[in-house]
């Protein structure tokens, strides 16, 4: 686990985060955009993308169809982490179908969360 | 007779007026003729002259014509009755009276026309059979379905198989078919506007009203042969009235004759039943419009004193529409009900959508305030862990707390409107502290005592922990503002007693008290004494209490000051 991708259009997670793995020695980039996000998804080799759903311009859901395009829907259960404040049922099994591993927010516990992101 | 006016539209006259000779009134048993059913005038005032000539009743009408009647105290009766029924100031019923009596000639004429010169027992037997029967079928319907059935029940009729009408009322894009074939099978259809239209003016143009239903094909009548039709007209229908035999023969002039004389006869009666059902169904409609009418409203009936509360009205959601049941008959009067009990229930028609909008509104804030607070903790703790100063550190540790607590309090209050309430045990103690905290802002200033009795400390409910502490904070809150602006020092006192298996919860505060005029709508929907309050709190909490097989109820203060609330709470 070397480059991680975080989208999280809060800034002050997405900031937060980003000092927390970079203290874990981990190389970090960031995105606030949904659309940005999958040009950089498209174009690096990242090990891990961390996605928020609510973003500005779109769902986190879009983000991981268009990544589609590049990995296979094994890939994309082990690089992707949906994190989420709206954990309704459709959104918990839309989640489930892509396999992936999903975090609520707030997390109840940050160490466990940060090490559930990076394992 | 063929040089008459129409008698459907005769000139227009406002009053019955009659002269009747002073020879026929000698005659009259003084009972037959009432003051008030039509007006005496003298002779040459009045639109009916009733006049003695020989053994013979002579029948003068506006228009200058004359009739005679053979039978004369028999005939003469028989009109005075036709006034009596009809003589009102309206003119449409004069009028009906006036196609009354020369339908009623015209029967005479033609009996006699066929009858020859010397005229039988039967004949005058069939003509009062004839009007027997029309009056008694007439007096039995109490719908125009049941009147129709019953016309082949008049005497020349016995050899007719059926008997219907088609009915349009104006403004209706249908006209329906109704009435008996065979004598038994009941008809039941809709036709076309057009089609009953294009029918109608065909009948009412044809001189013979006799007709084949091979060449009758602008609608499809349910049988074959030929028949006999009548059109009528009135203000608000038009109606076709069609009898047969279900045979090719074709119909004689005298059967022509009476059949329309019967209709004509008929045709105040089609009016009434036709009115009544209208009326039937207005008010049906207009039942269902009132109790789904989106404001509280009630209507007493002066005459009866019933009434009608529509579901907004009444509390309990019962159906309570005896006014409509019961079917007023004659002169009623609908009042809305006004008074400031109806401008208080509109006013909280208000609350209610505040409350639902309120629901919305706490949730919105919790998704949208639960992302900044969580980047917010997250930061803070990441300063935490940095090389600063303790008071620096000591400042973090504070953010950090102050947003744990902004998130706890923005659950605990979209909690609140959550249906979904798992049951698990949870130390009563808790439960009140944490009503406490989320009831800070409101008992401030407040001095606060919870007293646990014996072994009560540690009790350990099995209940929904946002169930308790919903109705906890409603009645803290309640308590603190009943003790609001008040002199002395406001004292909040929270009891916990053991008694057997249950746990008496006390909330109790030094205000001034409920007065008793306001005890009986303590428990009842928005009912509220507070210039914001809802009037749900109570109400909400109660229903919560029932759900945990507990009550709750006002109970007396000691001291005779101030309200207390008890919460029983089942200890299993």
């Amino acid at each position: 686990m070397k480059h991680i991708l975080i989208i999280e259009d809060e800034i002050l997670i997405q900031q937060s985060l980003k000092k927390l793995f970079e203290r874990r020695g981990l190389r970090v980039d960031v995105s606030a955009s949904g659309k940005t996000a999958i040009d950089m998804i498209l174009s690096t080799d990242y090990d891990r993308i961390i996605c928020d759903l609510m973003l500005q311009d779109i769902s986190g859901f879009d983000v991981i169809e268009e990544s589609k395009k590049r990995f296979s829907a094994q890939e994309i259960g082990q690089k992707f982490v949906i994190m989420t404040a709206y954990n309704s049922p459709q959104v918990l099994s839309r989640a489930n179908s892509y396999q992936c591993k999903l975090l609520n927010k707030p997390f109840d516990n940050l160490e466990e969360a940060l090490r559930l992101m990076t394992e | 007779m063929e040089n008459r006016p129409d008698p459907l539209h005769p000139t227009p006259v406002k009053l019955l007026t009659v002269h009747i000779d002073p020879l026929i009134l000698n005659d009259l048993p003084p009972s037959s003729i009432k003051e008030d059913s039509f007006k005496l005038t003298a002779a040459n005032e009045a639109q009916f002259t009733l006049l003695k000539k020989g053994s013979r009743l002579w029948v003068q009408f506006p228009d200058g014509e004359f009739c005679d009647y053979p039978y004369y105290l028999k005939n003469v009766t028989c009109v005075l009755e036709g006034f009596k029924a009809y003589s009102k100031p309206r003119p449409d019923l004069i009028d009906t009276f006036s196609s009354f009596i020369k339908s009623t000639e015209s029967i005479e004429k033609k009996m006699f026309s066929n009858v020859s010169m010397s005229p039988g027992e039967n004949v005058k037997d069939l003509w009062d059979e004839i009007i027997k029967k029309v009056n008694s079928i007439s007096a039995e319907s109490h719908s125009l379905k049941g009147l129709v059935e019953k016309i082949l029940d008049v005497p020349f009729l016995q050899s007719f198989q059926t008997s219907l009408v088609i009915l349009h009322l104006k403004g209706q894009t249908k006209a329906e078919l109704l009435g008996t074939m065979w004598r038994s099978e009941k008809v039941h259809g809709l036709i076309e506007v057009k089609d009953f239209n294009n029918s109608f003016n065909s009948i009412r143009k044809s001189k013979i009203k006799s007709f084949s239903t091979d060449a009758f094909t602008k609608i499809n009548l349910p049988f074959n042969g030929s028949f006999l039709a009548k059109e009528v007209i009135s203000k608000k229908y038009s109606l076709i009235a069609i009898v047969s035999r279900h045979d090719f023969l074709n119909y004689s002039h005298e059967e022509i004759e009476l059949f329309e004389t019967c209709i004509d006869l008929l045709q105040p009666h089609f009016e009434r039943l036709i009115d009544q059902e209208f009326s039937d169904q207005k008010i049906s409609e207009l039942r269902i419009c009132l109790k789904h009418f989106p404001l509280p409203l009630r209507i007493r009936d002066g005459h009866s004193g019933s009434s009608f509360m529509n579901d907004l009205y009444n509390n309990e959601l019962q159906d309570q529409d005896i006014f409509f049941n019961k079917k007023v008959k004659g002169p009623f009067s609908l009042d809305l009900y006004d008074s400031d009990e109806l401008r208080h229930y509109a006013f909280d028609l208000f609350h209610f959508q505040r409350i639902s909008l309120l629901g919305e509104l706490l949730n919105t804030l919790r998704h949208e305030l639960s992302n900044p607070l969580f980047g917010l903790k997250l930061s803070s703790q990441i300063f935490t862990t940095l090389e600063v100063t303790p008071d620096d550190k000591e400042l973090m540790e504070e953010i950090e707390k102050n947003v744990n607590r902004c998130q706890s309090i923005i659950e605990n209050f979209s909690n609140l409107y959550q249906i979904n309430h798992e049951t698990k045990p949870v130390a009563l103690k808790k439960m009140i502290e944490e009503s406490m905290t989320l009831a800070k802002s409101e008992i401030r200033e407040v001095t606060r005592k919870v007293e646990y009795g014996p072994d009560s400390e540690d009790i350990i409910l099995n209940v929904p922990l946002i169930f308790v502490v919903q109705i906890l904070f409603n009645l803290i809150v309640n308590a603190a503002q009943a003790m609001r602006n008040q002199p002395h020092r406001a004292e909040l006192t929270i009891e916990v007693t053991k008694v057997g298996e249950q746990v008496q919860i006390d909330v109790s505060d030094n205000g001034a008290g409920i007065p008793e005029d306001k005890l009986i709508n303590l428990f009842k929907p928005f009912f509220t004494t507070k210039n914001q309050g809802t009037g749900l709190g109570l109400v909400l909490s109660r229903n919560l209490t029932v759900k945990m097989g507990g009550n709750l109820e006002f109970i007396k203060n000691l001291k005779e000051k101030g309200a207390s609330f008890r919460l029983t709470l089942p200890l299993s």
